[in-house]
This record gives C-alpha cells, structure tokens and sequence, in this order.
C-alpha cells in the first residue's frame, strides 16, 4: 500500500534499520548453519545400528587369585544369566560393540599377496550371538555351539575355521559375490570359512567410516577377562541390571563382576561429543534469534518513541489505529526481508566456505527455507507489541507536543 | 455546523483534577472565520482538541454538522478528521523523513485515493500555497512560513469544510505570519469554515469574529477591556 513513503522514511534514518537488518542476514547466515549441522550431528548419532540396542545389558567379570578356572566361570555364568527372567540370550564377548574400545585386524577375500586387506573389528562370541545382539542373518547361518573354542582350548589363538561377517565386510573381500563358503584371509595366511552374514551391525569406533565392517568368530577370550551381552525381552531389561550383578557376584567370589550397564548407556557415552555439539549449535541458534528478536523489539519501541508526535500528527489526520499498527509492520517487514536477503547470500557463502575448509555437507536448502521463515515469523512476533503500542498513541499528541 | 453545549474537559492525574473546560458554549456557523483567544491555560487547545475530535469531552454535547460525536466509535472519528476536517498545527508537524509533496499526500492516502486523483490534489493544494516549485524538497530545507504553507497545503487537500489552526503563527516572524494570515483568509474566502487559536491580537482582529476564553469559560464581552476590535466580537459571517 505505501511501500514507497515507508522505504524513503527508512532512507533517511537508516543507522539503526540498516545495524538490525546486518544482524538478521548474519543471524539467519549462522542458524542456517548451524541447524544443518545440528541436523547432521543428530542423524550421525541416529544411524542404524543394526542391533537391539534398547535391550542389551553388559557386564565385566575379572578373575582373580590363584582360585580362579575361566572356563569353569563362564560355563557357570552363562547357566545363571540365561536362567534370569526375561533372557532371551547370552554371548560372551571381548568387547562390546559400538563402546569405544575394540580390536581390528586386516583381511583379504584370497590367498593372494596383492590381494587388498579391508580393515574389520571382530569380536570373539558363542552361538547365540545373534541372538545376543538381535542382528538379522541374511545368508547362510549361526555358528554351532560345538565351533565354539574354549579358553582351554590348545588352538584358540589360532584363526577359527569359521566367522560371520556383515554384509558391508563381504562385499568388499568377495566383490559382491555370495560370501557364505568363501574363505576369508588374515596377514599370517590363515583362513576361517565364511558360515554366516548378517545384514548390518557396528563396531568398535562411532566415527570410523568403516564403523559396519565387522567379523564375529566362535571362541572365548583367554586370560581371565571376558564380557557377557545379555539380550532381555523387550521392558524387561532394567530390573535384569540389579540381578545381573548380584547373581554373578554371589555364584563366584574369585572374580570382580564390574560395570553392569545397558549397552544403551554404552552407546550414548560414545557419543557424548556429537550430542554435545548438537546441543551447543542448538543453544546458539535459541540465544542468536532470542538477541535478534530483542534487537528488533528495541529498534522498533525506539522508533514508536522516537515518533509519537509523527503519530500523533498521522492519527489527526485520519490514520487508524490499524494504519499505524501496519505502518509499522509493514517497515518492520521491509527491514527483516532486505536482512533475509543478504543473509541467504551470506548463508550460501558461509556454507561454501565450511564444506571447503572442513568435512561439513553441502547445505540441505530446506533449512534455508525455514531460518528464513523463522526470521519472518521472529521480526513480526517482535513489533506487534511496539506497533499496538504506537497505535495506543492519542491524537491529541499532535497539538500538545511541541 | 459546529455546535457545543455545555462542554467540559477534566484532566484527571493522581495529584489534581484540572478542569481545562467549564461548561463552553460556542457555536460556528458554516463559512465563518473564528477566532479563539486568551491567556495561556484558558483552555484553548483543549477546546480546538475537542472541536476537531483528537480528544473527547468529560460532559457536554458535541454536534459537528448535525452528528452527535459521542455516538461515533475511533474509526469513525479518524474518518471525520480526515474527510471534514482540516489541522494547522503550531509547530507545523510535517513528518520530517517525508519530501513535501509525501507529507501532502499522507492523509490522502488514509482516504484511499487513487494515484492519480492523489496527484491532482497534492499539486493544487501545493499551487495554491505557493509551493508547487518546492515539492521535491524536506521540511528541513525550507523556511518556517514555508513549512507552515505546506502543512497548510496538506490540510487543504482533501477539500476539508472545515479548518482547524492551533497558534499557525506562534512560530514564524510577523512577515511569515502575515502571509499565512493571507492564505487563511484567501482559504476562508472560497467557502472554507476556520476556527484559528491565536496570541496575537492584530491576527485575531482580521478574523470575522473572536471568542475569548478565560479558565476554559467564554469570557463575558461586558467583563473585560477589549482590544481596538472589540467590536468584531458578535458579528456575522461577512459572506
Ligand atoms: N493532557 C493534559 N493533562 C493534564 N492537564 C492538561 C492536559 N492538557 C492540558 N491540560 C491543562 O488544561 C488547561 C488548559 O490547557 P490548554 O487547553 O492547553 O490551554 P491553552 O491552549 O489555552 O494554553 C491547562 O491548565 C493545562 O495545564
Ligand atoms: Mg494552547
């Protein structure tokens, strides 16, 4: 309607106008950013795992003293573990997936020498790890509880005949090709024959790109170490925390049990970081558009002050109270879109800049597209206030003001 | 056309009551030239106020062309002032941001005039004031007497009956002043009605008559020495 007057009046008073759209390209430039990276952060922590994560508790058991039988204690401790109520299946292992600590060893699809070695974590674990974790086996199938090698075991450093592998690790080692019955090579030319693949898991390290190429074999771990992951039915698995502990330690004293934990627990430590930048990039982007938000209240209450005989005078010459309340939006509306504009530039730059300069994504446009809402929606929530309070200003201003 | 009875204005803070207006009893007839004068805090502004609907009266009734104004709601009232009614302020008012010819064109665009229309009328009213050269230019970069000319430009152009002017030379030197006394005669002489609050009793001797006001009351003519035109003060409308 007046679009014209209100630029030239904007013109002509710009500092301010000009201060807050700079502060509105700039934050629009860093919450785009910002939520994108946010976004990336989440989904990276949100990947699939592959495993039933949410109903997984893991316990330590260390031996010690000279009273101490390792196979003796796990045979018993299995017995205990799966009597539990609510057990669906217990493995032991050496590590627990996706903790942070791990073991990994290159292998190759053939004898070859050239042949290229692909780098897998592997754990160690008994015929009812599939179970144990609730992976899904695609092809071929679990091992055998008789493949599974002792601690006693006279060969157990030797490679096992036999290993399950995620699909990611067999398409590389066998090119795509069906894996079950293929032999996998390690550096020292020993083989295992591959019974099993299963669709998907994780290993060791969160941010390693090569975080699902894992290999399970069929044997316990020697020493007097070992770790149980004990899959519970699904709501049954914190009351198994308490009893898990206590069943163990009282079944054996030659041994500490420790750390009985959700694997869920587990996970989210290894993640702290990225959720720690999530939640910073997401506090930034609350308090950048709560400061903006004020700058924008305080440029426009500075304005309806600044202006009351103008209103005044406007309202004594026939303005409504809604022309007034629209004037203001209206300029209102013209300052945050011309600081939309320059900060789209400024969003696509900036952008330009990380992906180049660190490992951050091209920008999903779609967070453009809503920081820009954001910013529309955040100019006009901050100068309703102002405006109703400038249409409130009486037309007798106009003669009594000098 | 303008007829008040038994008007009082009250202003209420939590310290005192000031009773601006006593129980006014004015009325103006269509196309006459008022007007208004008397001590500083007599109530003058108070009464323009109320005459031109920035403000409402405490007690007392209001007609202005046979409309009771207390019957109207905001919007209506900011329709009247901007379709009938015409204000000359004492220290101009133009909206400094806006070139002269945007400041006449404010309160056309209130109307909803189109374009076009709005044009015509800004350039007569800025002819007729003599400012049609200066258009382009802001209130800052012109004289007082021109400032005040363009103010007048802007009440004129939406061909108000009806002229309201609080002190319009309180501000400008007396050549300025006698020049828009010229306009506002010129402006009454084509049919508009004016009511002027002025100091300056040379101004209010040109009007057709003069009201004088005294602790927001008319002042009694018998009461009071009056200036040389004392005896302007019940005359008709010359028209
Ligand atoms: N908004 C207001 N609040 C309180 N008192 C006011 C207000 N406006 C005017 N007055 C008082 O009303 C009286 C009349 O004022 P006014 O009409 O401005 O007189 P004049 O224009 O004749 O100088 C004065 O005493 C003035 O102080
Ligand atoms: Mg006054």
């Amino acid at each position: 309607m007046e679009l014209r007057p209100i630029l030239s009046a904007m013109w002509r008073n710009r500092t301010g106008s000009v201060l807050v759209a700079m502060q509105i390209a700039l934050t629009l430039a860093i919450v785009v950013n910002c939520m994108f990276m946010t976004k990336e952060r989440v989904d990276f922590v949100n990947r699939p795992s592959g495993m039933d994560i949410e109903n997984i508790v893991v316990a330590d058991s260390v031996g010690f003293g000279s009273d101490y039988e390792h196979d003796r204690t796990i045979d018993e401790d299995l017995r205990l573990l799966r009597e539990l109520p609510g057990v669906i299946a217990v493995s032991p292992t050496r590590s627990i997936p996706m903790s942070g600590s791990g073991s990994a060893n290159g292998f190759a699809g053939s004898r070859d020498d050239d042949a290229p070695r692909h780098t897998a974590n592997y754990y160690f674990v008994n015929e009812d790890i599939l179970d144990a974790l609730g992976v899904k086996l695609e092809s071929g199938r679990a091992f055998r509880d008789t493949e599974v090698r002792r601690a006693d075991d006279p060969d157990l450093d030797r490679l096992s005949p036999q290993v399950i592998i995620t699909r990611a690790l067999a398409d590389k080692l066998f090119d795509g090709e069906p894996a079950v019955g293929r032999l996998m090579y390690d550096g020292l030319g020993e083989s295992s024959e591959v019974v099993g693949v299963i669709e998907h898991m994780f290993g060791a390290w969160v941010s390693w790109s090569d975080f699902d190429q894992v290999a399970m074999f069929p044997r316990r771990t020697g020493g007097t170490q070992t770790r149980y992951l004990i899959r519970a039915e699904p709501g049954r698995r914190d009351a198994l925390v308490p009893l898990v502990e206590t069943t163990l330690s009282e079944a054996n004293r030659t041994r500490l049990v420790r750390n009985v934990r959700t694997m869920e627990e587990v996970v989210s430590n290894s993640y702290e970081g990225d959720r720690a930048i999530a939640t910073t990039l997401s506090v930034a982007v609350v308090l950048l558009l709560s400061v903006t938000g004020l700058g924008i209240v305080g440029l426009a209450s500075f304005t309806v002050r600044q202006r009351t005989k103008q209103i005044g005078t406007r309202r004594a010459i026939g303005a409504r109270k809604r022309d007034i309340i629209r004037y203001f939006l209206l300029e209102n509306w013209l300052m945050t879109t011309i600081g939309i504009v320059i900060g789209t530039a400024l969003t696509i730059g900036i952008n330009y800049g990380l992906a180049s300069a660190f490992e951050v994504e091209q920008l999903d446009y779609v967070f453009l597209v809503i920081g820009m809402f954001l910013l529309w929606l955040l100019g006009f929530l901050a100068v309703v206030a102002p405006a109703r309070r400038a249409a409130k200003v009486s037309p007798a201003i106009a003669t009594r003001t000098v | 056309m303008l007829d008040m009875q038994d008007i009082s204005r009250v202003y209420r803070t939590d310290l005192v009551e000031t009773h601006a207006l006593r129980g006014l009893n004015l009325s103006v007839d269509a196309g006459e030239f008022v007007a208004v004068t008397g001590p500083s805090g007599s109530g003058k502004t108070t009464f323009l106020n109320i005459a031109g609907l920035l403000e409402s009266a405490t007690d007392g009734r209001y007609l202005l062309d046979g409309v009771d104004v207390n019957t109207l709601n905001d919007n209506q009232r900011s329709r009247i002032r901007n379709e009938k009614i015409g204000f000359i302020f004492q220290s101009f008012n133009l909206i400094p941001d806006l070139n002269i010819f945007d400041n006449v064109d404010v309160p056309l665009r209130y109307r909803g005039f189109g374009g076009k229309e709005r044009r015509q009328r800004i350039e007569k009213a800025l002819e007729q004031v003599g400012l049609a050269a200066r258009m382009k230019h802001l209130p800052s970069q012109l004289s007082g007497g021109q400032q005040q000319r363009a103010a007048i430009a802007r009440a004129l152009a939406g061909n108000p009956g009806f002229l309201l002017a609080d002190e319009p030379t309180g501000n400008l030197d007396s050549l300025m002043a006698r020049q828009v006394m010229d306009l506002l005669e010129e402006i009454n002489a084509n049919g508009t009605t004016i009511v002027m609050v002025t100091h300056d009793p040379e101004l209010a001797r040109r009007a057709h008559r003069n009201v004088q006001l005294l602790d927001g009351q008319l002042a009694s003519p018998d009461l009071f020495a009056r200036p040389a035109a004392a005896d302007d003060v019940d005359l008709q409308p010359v028209a």
